[in-house]
């Protein structure tokens, strides 16, 4: 009779529970869908995790996935439907989509959570209320540059980008600190999916290029790591964070091996909170191995979380969380926003100057089909010098 | 001199997978007139078919080719049956339409398996490293693409010249109505040059998942890539296939190796292809092999 009474409550207080939505709109097919697909996921399955869990403050956060196909015109019904519908925040996606979406984010003020970590995306103008889950592209591609710099000084380095603004974004930072750090940015190489980097990587190995630091996607990566070995050349290879993880081992094999990659998320192996954390949440919605393995799946899991916590402070500060002033309660609580969901190397802070989440982040390297952490979580003062000038 | 060599060796290897995908385009061309433009899906569903016999049923690499080829000819065959039969005799553009709708609904049923999204790699079956000869390099994937390659064609090339079938097809393909008076059964015909074409793109599918891993995007995009190589050889040729392919695998290398380090940020792979298309087409603009048609009024 008692458990008949809690379910019976249990059951009420879910049907009477205020709903409030939350979408997120990204690559589940498309270009980038082998990342946004596993982001999708880990939003839905916080999101289903917060709930259960009472992470909510009472409230039945309803999260939506939508698929865009990475397509900006897509991004942009999404965003629009959301504000409609009087949602307090928006979970974004692709680099492109967020930049273009910049001033109607400012003139509606929604917070906006995209997955891609451009600095421009929360550089002036219309950057009040954007907010990036780790640290920029910038960041990442100088602590490998500054990460180069002690290990071989005066390192002959060659970028090989995305031909698009995710892969560009951290190019002018990285030049600047390059500078900074007395190594030499020999070539910068876009580079589209291709089946052969022959010519590409003979040209940087005539340059003398003895680094390649990547800002793409793992596919390509994989692909000209696996030539530099076939072709016995002495180049190592160092990747933000899109272009390694579990993916780049996989398609890369033994290639990978001694590959550097800078992340701010944890290895699922790793003996950490945050990684079994990461575990147990996908074995609990029954989620594959690839999944569980995915570096994107708890990036997903981080953008839901945050815009869970400010919906909830708000909720429980007693301020409305819809409509115009629900959307003015979650961006109030996200400029003080600071706590520790585990599931990155460091706490997520926010504040008016600081639109970065996570500001830390780790170099690990591949060894034996692993990728280990060789340093501690750490920030890069060289990217905030050559950015902001301090 | 090694550098030239090895963007030239490159180029040829790629430019021989683009061969192997064209293929499967002027097959479809040849026999029906069709702009096939699922043909990138038909790559991947190749791929993936050879990854999931080999990952999940552990089956034998080669024996799972084999049956991927045998499974992809089969849906291209029902495909041709079930949307592009009913078709015949109506205007090219509402055939066109179709294939590109047909490309959006492999596209989603892909995306309803575990292959829509992520990156995949076949078990190593190949021994690591490859061969060295006058400083250029040649991986074992890359060197089983070419052979690959060059054992479709043979084997394309003989049934075409001395099949019954074949040379069929090659009535149909040239008079559909002479061929008919012949009693050649052209629907026939058609669907068996959807079943080859299926057959080419598998093969085309299992050298990309060996020699760069396996995305449907990536798949994809190697049956959109490979347009202008037919283009350029001609849409009804096969050797102009063959030439097409291996023309732009090697103007790609080229492009990279000389014409980027000029332009910053490269990327002239990209372009310098279409560049050279647009010169070719100016002057030959049935391609290099293409049929001429002259109609008279």
């Amino acid at each position: 009779m008692r458990k008949l009474g809690i379910l019976v409550f249990l059951v009420l207080s879910f049907g009477f529970a205020q709903k409030v939505h939350l979408m997120w709109s990204g690559a589940i097919t498309g270009p980038t869908s082998d990342a946004g697909k596993y982001y999708a996921q880990g939003v839905e399955d916080y999101c289903k995790y917060a709930n259960e869990e009472g992470l909510t403050g009472g409230l039945t956060i309803v999260c939506e996935t939508r698929d865009d196909q990475y397509n900006n015109a897509n991004t942009q019904r999404n965003f629009e439907e959301a504000l409609e519908r009087g949602d307090p925040a928006f979970l974004g996606y692709s680099t492109g989509g967020t930049l273009q979406l910049k001033p109607l984010i400012q003139e509606v003020g929604m917070t906006y959570i995209p997955a891609s970590y451009h600095i421009g995306n929360i550089d002036p103008p219309n950057n009040d209320y954007l907010f990036l889950p780790i640290v920029s592209y910038s960041e990442q591609v100088i602590a490998l540059l500054e990460y180069i710099a002690k290990e071989k000084p005066g390192a002959k380095v060659a970028l090989a980008v995305h031909p698009s603004p995710f892969g560009r974004a951290p190019v002018p930072d990285a030049k600047e600190a390059a500078k900074e750090l007395g190594i030499e940015i020999v070539e910068v190489q876009e580079m589209a999916k291709g089946l052969d980097y022959t010519a590409t990587l003979k040209r940087f190995a005539n340059k003398g290029v003895e680094y390649i630091v990547y800002q793409n996607v793992a596919g390509p990566v994989a692909t000209m790591i696996k030539d530099a070995k076939r072709l016995g050349l002495n180049i190592k290879h160092a990747a933000a964070h899109y272009a390694g993880g579990p993916d780049l081992l996989r398609l890369a094999g033994d290639a990978a091996e001694g590959v550097i990659w800078v992340t701010s998320y944890y290895m699922p192996y790793e003996d950490a909170p945050g990684a079994a954390f990461v575990k147990k949440l996908g074995e609990r919605y029954k989620r594959p191995a690839d999944t569980i393995e995915s570096v994107h799946y708890p990036s997903g899991m981080l953008a839901a979380a945050i815009a869970i916590e400010a919906i909830k402070r708000a909720h429980t500060a007693g301020k409305p969380v819809t409509g115009d002033a629900g959307r003015e309660a979650v961006y109030a609580e996200m400029l003080k926003l600071s706590f520790d969901p585990g599931l990155a190397v460091g706490p997520v802070t926010y504040s008016k100057e600081d639109h970065v989440g996570v500001d830390h982040m780790r170099v690990l390297e591949a060894k034996g089909g692993k990728f280990v952490p060789i340093t501690e979580p750490f920030q890069s003062k060289l990217f905030r010098k050559v950015h902001y000038g301090k | 001199m090694s550098y030239f060599l090895q963007l030239l060796v490159s180029g040829l290897v790629v430019g021989s997978i683009y061969a192997l995908a064209a293929l499967g385009f002027v097959l479809i061309y040849k026999a029906s007139r069709v702009i096939n433009f699922a043909h990138g899906q038909f790559i991947a569903v190749g791929a993936f078919t050879v990854y999931a016999l080999v990952v999940y049923l552990k089956l034998n690499v080669w024996l799972s080719f084999g049956i991927a080829l045998f499974f992809t000819a089969l849906i291209a065959f029902l495909v041709e049956k079930l949307f592009l039969k009913p078709l015949v005799g109506q205007p090219i553009i509402s055939v066109i339409m179709v294939t590109i709708g047909l490309a959006s609904l492999l596209d989603g049923l892909i995306h309803l398996t575990p292959f829509g999204g992520g990156n995949f790699s076949l078990p190593r079956f190949l021994p690591e490293g490859g061969v060295s000869f006058l400083g250029v390099s040649v991986s074992y994937p890359q060197l089983l693409a070419v052979l690959l390659t060059a054992l479709f064609l043979a084997g394309f090339g003989w049934f075409f010249q001395r099949s019954t079938l074949g040379a069929a097809m090659r009535a149909v393909a040239d008079d559909q109505m002479a061929a008919m008076s012949l009693g050649v059964s052209v629907e026939h015909v058609f669907a068996l040059a959807w079943a080859a074409a299926g057959i080419t793109a598998a093969a085309a599918g299992f050298i990309v998942g060996t020699v760069s891993g396996i995305n449907l995007e990536s798949l994809v995009a190697i049956g959109l890539k490979v347009f202008p190589a037919v283009i350029l050889g001609g849409l009804d040729s096969i050797p102009g296939a063959v030439v097409g392919g291996i023309i732009i695998g090697v103007l790609e290398n080229l492009a990279t190796g000389y014409l980027d380090p000029l332009v910053p940020g490269g990327g002239t792979a990209e372009v310098f292809p279409f560049v050279i298309l647009l010169l070719v087409l100016w002057f030959k603009p049935h391609g290099l092999f293409g049929t001429e048609e002259i109609e008279r009024v």
